[in-house]
């Protein structure tokens, strides 16, 4: 019963994720849990939360908030990246995960290296390709799209969270 | 609206959902409209050389999306703005035009009309990703930019290794009939049109990336007889081997990248009996290129640049001729290049270069002055 019940929730969760405005794209359900485990630990309970028709994920642990997420998409040369970001209670970026990259050039942006500047990042910061943040030569437009992208859903899951429209 | 979730049921959870995507949207057709262009002034030094302008490249990129795994995707280009009839001068030709059949993020496979992955410019190509108003002589003359010829390969991230992908193909070989000693293997170049595909060749390219850095390599193998008698039958006859390793490196607000690339032509003795032609049997060479960006220290808030570089390249498409062809050392070329390229944002650039060509022999040297706009998107 606690099972069927835990689908339903989840269910709802990522149908809201799917409807984002935006969100043309979808990320694999598996690839999406393996990096909520990876970024909040395997055993964090997820929520989905509404924020006018968008969604977000609050990710906590018994009675302690650890975080919140979300699922973004963004055009690059002509296909959608999907990617996700994960900031802590404090809205400090996380971390930055690229869940689905389909383009034939420029996948470098899945890379550990790159992704990792983000982190300890925030929504006043620059988040510039060329000053905060660095390219890959042969991956411009892949670097310019998903830190764009980064940019825009940091600054949306921090303005939530100071307004209290999640928490 | 809250409820715990352990992962295992979230897993099995989501995977059912995908199965039945709400809205299909896993699957979403697209079409895709983009381009990138280049216009030049250049004006060469000398009493009866007048400044020339010419829309150098004028190209259409359409792709469309079938679904999360099979994507097609082509450049169209008009060269030199027209093409009329009986006129020489000018192109219109596909520069790409191939289906993508994607796997994993570790294989891809590609198969159509498809860039051999050789050097820094033959695969990206786009106006803004260069400094200078035209490509690089060596990207002409060693490396004979934009090189696209028909096969099938693979391409994708090596698992485990992060930073590293390849990409490998199998496409049709070069035709010696168009080896010149001035640009090497140039018009050997078939293009996807009616090609012979008598001597399959091979090539490829390692890179590893991290941020500001991308080290690679690359290889072209095949023959180029296209079943000539004269040169022989077999698949690999008169072969060719081209060997090219390329470095980006961006720090701070200085960039610099350099290419090196040897290309071995093993029968060019008889390719230049045949054809009376002078092909050297090894053609080589490479650039350094320094740049920096003035508004690194002019506007350091600024995500435009202004980017003044130089460039030196040393190449010789007779770095060694078989007996019995004479060396002309006016193709041993050395070209330095000034200039500066103009970045509002990161795909347009209005560039200007002074270039120095000179040669070996010191005859016919002179001095070059270009403008260019150049944009992609």
């Amino acid at each position: 019963m606690i099972r069927a019940r835990r689908a339903a929730v989840v269910c709802c969760t990522l149908g809201a994720l799917v409807a984002t405005p935006g969100a043309a794209a979808q990320a694999p359900p598996a690839k999406l849990a393996a990096s909520l485990a990876r970024l909040f630990g395997p055993h964090a309970r997820v929520d989905t939360l509404h924020v006018d028709s968008a969604a977000a994920l609050r990710i906590s642990t018994g009675d302690s908030l650890l975080g919140f997420a979300q699922v973004g998409n963004v055009i690059g040369k002509d296909q959608p990246i999907t990617f996700l970001v994960a900031i802590d209670p404090a809205n400090r970026l996380k971390d930055v995960d690229i869940l689905v990259y389909r383009e034939p050039y420029g996948g470098e942006v899945a890379y550990e290296d790159w992704r990792k500047q983000f982190r300890g990042k925030r929504a006043a910061d620059p988040l510039q390709v060329g000053r905060d943040i660095r390219s890959i030569s042969g991956a411009t437009i892949s670097v310019q799209a998903v830190t764009a992208g980064v940019r825009r859903v940091l600054a949306e899951l921090t303005a939530w969270h100071e307004s209290g429209a999640i928490r | 609206m809250s409820r715990a979730l352990a992962p295992g049921a979230l897993v099995a959870v989501l995977a059912s959902i995908a199965t039945v995507p709400p809205g299909g949207a896993a699957a979403q057709e697209r079409t895709t409209v983009g381009g990138y262009g280049e216009v030049h002034y250049v004006n060469r030094t000398g009493p009866d050389t007048p400044g020339t302008v010419d829309l150098k490249r004028f190209v259409v990129y359409l792709a469309h999306t079938f679904n999360d795994q099979i994507a097609f995707r082509s450049e169209l280009e008009v060269e030199d703005a027209k093409v009329e009839g009986a006129e020489p001068g000018g192109e219109v030709a596909l520069e790409q035009a191939y289906l993508d059949y994607r796997l994993s993020d570790a294989l891809t496979l590609r198969s159509g009309l498809v860039l051999p992955p050789v050097g820094i410019i033959n695969e990206t190509h786009e106006p803004p990703t260069f400094n200078g108003v035209d490509r690089p002589g060596f990207d002409n003359d060693v490396i004979p930019t934009t090189w696209r010829e028909i096969g099938v390969g693979a391409v994708g991230r090596v698992p485990g290794v992060e930073g590293l992908s390849y990409r490998v193909y199998l496409v049709n070989g070069l035709r010696s009939a168009g080896f010149s000693a001035a640009t090497g293997i140039r018009e050997g170049r078939q293009e996807g049109r009616e090609a012979s595909f008598a001597n399959p060749s091979f090539t490829g390219r390692l890179e590893w990336a991290r941020p500001g850095l991308k080290l690679s390599g690359s290889f072209w193998y095949g023959g180029t007889a296209a079943a000539d008698p004269a040169l022989g039958k077999g698949a690999f006859a008169a072969p060719i081997t081209l060997l090219s390793a390329d470095a980006r490196f961006d720090v701070s607000a200085f960039m610099f990248r350099g290419v090196a690339a040897s290309i071995w032509v093993s029968d060019a003795a008889a390719i230049n009996t045949r054809y009376a032609t002078a092909v050297g049997s090894r053609i080589a060479g490479g650039y350094l290129e320094a740049a920096y960006n003035l508004l690194h220290a002019l506007a350091p808030a600024s995500s435009q640049k202004l980017n003044a570089f130089v460039r030196h390249e040393r190449y010789d498409t007779q770095a060694a001729v078989p007996a019995g062809t004479a060396r002309d050392e006016t193709l041993a070329r050395r070209i330095t290049t000034f200039g500066l390229s103009y970045k509002p944002t990161y795909n347009t650039a209005f560039k200007g270069d002074y270039q120095l060509l000179r040669n070996k022999a010191g005859a016919g040297e002179a001095e070059v002055v270009s403008l260019g706009i150049g944009y992609q998107f």
